[in-house]
């Protein structure tokens, strides 16, 4: 087996620009989402719409934006508008995809970014929701990118920021949100997954190269529905990595995360 | 009893920390429109000690590092105003300095502390977790999209407007949001109150001497915040003549019968970004992120940028001055990396 010559950082971000398809509206987070979609934007999805929150429409980023509202997310872009008019567009059912991070997560994909431990003492307080609640809320599919770590894969999350299928399915609905929306894929370092029709429940579809099927379980906080046909990834290709690293991220803002395995404070 | 009433689902037990008074506002807007056409020029510590009072519920523009106005927080930081209650949807390095300054009492959070791709102070953060165990920092749980829609239901007169997401998350028990059956079409829906602001600061590319304000790049929040607060500050990179709003009305964001005073600030916003201006400062984001590993570090910081000087101008001799400016520039219209 030759040396890995890509960072975990680079391989997430080509695992989800592979999920991402062509001519949808993507709404998407700081970070390896901004990856994920410029990535895809130069391969086999020209034609996706992304949408900074902020009020970037269609940028044609030049470099990787540093925040969801930095002049990288509007240079060349079709519109700059405000939040709310964002958010209403959400609402009114435009936004595909969402593309979000998150700290916890659970089987039923609810994302918790506000506090670990009880509320009202916790023992970290994370930045909040941001975008993420009405991201998740309102989009039509919700993607999420974490990494694989037991103590963020939980049996169930210490505070709901983000619905997910809340606690199983019809539970959405029946809390008011949209229907036919909720989460859809999450990427980590270690796996693809998605959420199994009829329970709702996170269920491991592929292992990414190298990784194998225990060290997913054995990372993994709840019971993980698996795939029949679970596949291993095909690792990032000459080409994919050619153009993550000359034209989505020539600077390095963001990959450079994964070249000395440095970890978020988290 | 009528035929169709509202049903109440739900209520959420958070605080509200500002005001829901669409009438009171009314009669306050009354009056104040009359002062469209007057000269608003004035400096920072000037409009800062005029518009700005301890207790007052702030809100401010621009949104992550972007168009942040820190020549403001600076000032009033200086000024050591305290028991603020702030909106803090979207919030990062403004209200990180304001924070750890001892002027933040409530906050209506959407997003605090963090730094985006540069993480999350570690004093800031402790210093928040400590404010909220012990009940010293008052908080309500919101989002960024609910936060812009209560600065928009106040900008459109009314007392609160009704939304589709918040339900089924934890974030709605600790906010004062309540849901309903929805009278049309039998639907929930949360309703999320309106802010009316005391004062509210934004920076802006460019006005005239009454405050007919231009913004370039991604507007954020600043539509409704800048339509919706009793008193509204605006700082300027650059002060033009209304000859040249009046050549592009449709570039006007902010009407001049908003704006209570207008300060000139150049480079107004460093370290943050200036839409098709100046770029980020990365490597002063960095050193702020470091400084506040520590008390004695981060103390250091706020003496070096902000006690230990007497103004903004001072301030950008201290980090680098005209060179660095230029570098900034540069790296904003993708000249240099």
């Amino acid at each position: 087996m030759r040396d890995r010559d890509y960072n975990i950082i680079e391989l997430m971000a080509i695992i989800a620009a592979r999920e991402i398809e062509d001519r949808a509206v993507i709404y998407i987070g700081t970070g390896i989402p901004m990856l994920a979609a410029s990535l895809a934007q130069h391969m086999h999805a020209p034609n996706i719409v992304p949408v900074f929150e902020a009020g970037g429409i269609a940028p044609q980023m030049p470099t990787l934006p540093t925040s969801v509202g930095c002049s990288r997310t509007t240079y060349k872009a079709i519109r700059t508008c405000d939040m709310p008019e964002i958010f209403e567009m959400a609402q009114l059912g435009i936004a595909h995809y969402a593309f979000l991070g998150g700290a916890q997560v659970d089987q039923y994909g609810n994302i918790n970014s506000t506090v670990k431990g009880r509320y009202e003492a916790p023992s970290v307080r994370w930045p909040g929701s941001g975008g993420a609640n009405a991201f998740g809320s309102l989009c039509w599919r919700t993607m999420l990118i974490m990494n694989h770590e037991k103590r963020r894969f939980i049996e169930k999350v210490d505070f709901i920021t983000t619905p997910g299928y809340i606690d199983g399915p019809g539970a959405r609905e029946k809390a008011g949100l949209p229907p036919g929306t909720g989460p859809y894929r999450v990427f980590t370092d270690k796996a693809l997954l998605d959420f199994e029709e009829r329970t709702k429940r996170m269920r491991l579809i592929g292992l990414l190269p190298e990784v194998t099927l225990d060290e997913v379980i054995q990372n993994t906080g709840f019971e993980l529905l698996i795939k029949e046909d679970l596949k291993q990834l095909p690792p990032p290709t000459d080409e994919e990595l050619k153009v993550l690293r000359e034209k989505v991220d020539p600077f390095r803002i963001v990959l450079s995360r994964g070249d000395k395995n440095s970890k978020e404070e988290n | 009893m009528p035929k169709k009433f509202i049903e109440i689902l739900e209520e959420g037990s958070g605080q509200i920390f500002s005001k829901i008074t669409p009438n009171e506002f009314r009669e306050h807007m009354r009056e104040k429109v009359r002062n469209a056409w007057r000269d608003k020029r004035m400096d920072i510590k000037t409009a800062i000690q005029q518009f700005v009072h301890d207790g007052d519920y702030l809100t401010m523009g621009g949104v992550s590092f972007v168009r942040l106005s820190m020549a403001a927080v600076h000032e009033m930081i200086r000024q050591k105003k305290r028991n603020m209650n702030l909106a803090a949807g979207t919030r990062t390095y403004d209200f990180n300095l304001m924070l750890d300054a001892g002027c933040v009492k409530n906050i209506d959070c959407g997003y605090i502390t963090g730094m985006e791709i540069f993480g999350i102070p570690y004093m800031t953060r402790k210093h928040a977790e400590r404010m909220i165990a012990s009940g010293e920092m008052g908080i309500a749980e919101y989002d960024n999209a609910s936060m812009a829609w209560r600065h928009k239901a106040a900008a459109m007169g009314i007392p609160f407007l009704p939304i589709r997401n918040m339900m089924g998350a934890d974030g709605f028990k600790h906010s004062a949001a309540i849901k309903i059956r929805c009278p049309f079409t039998g639907e929930e829906l949360v309703l999320v109150p309106a802010i009316y602001a005391d004062v509210c600061i934004i920076h802006v590319h460019r006005c005239d001497i009454y405050g007919n304000a231009q913004i370039e790049g991604a507007l954020n929040e600043d539509l409704g915040k800048s339509k919706s607060a009793k008193r509204l500050i605006i700082t300027t990179e650059k002060i033009i003549d209304t000859d040249e709003i009046r050549l592009a009305p449709d570039r006007t964001l902010i009407p001049c019968f908003y704006v209570d005073a207008v300060v000139e600030i150049p480079y107004g916003t460093h370290p943050t970004n200036m839409p098709g201006m100046y770029y980020v400062d990365i490597d002063h984001m960095k050193e702020y992120v470091a400084a506040a590993r520590e008390r004695s570090t981060l103390e250091e910081y706020y003496d070096k940028y902000i006690f230990g000087v007497k103004n903004f101008e001072e301030y950008i001799e201290k980090i680098g001055g005209k060179e660095r400016l230029h570098y900034l520039e540069d790296l904003e219209h993708l000249r240099v990396r």
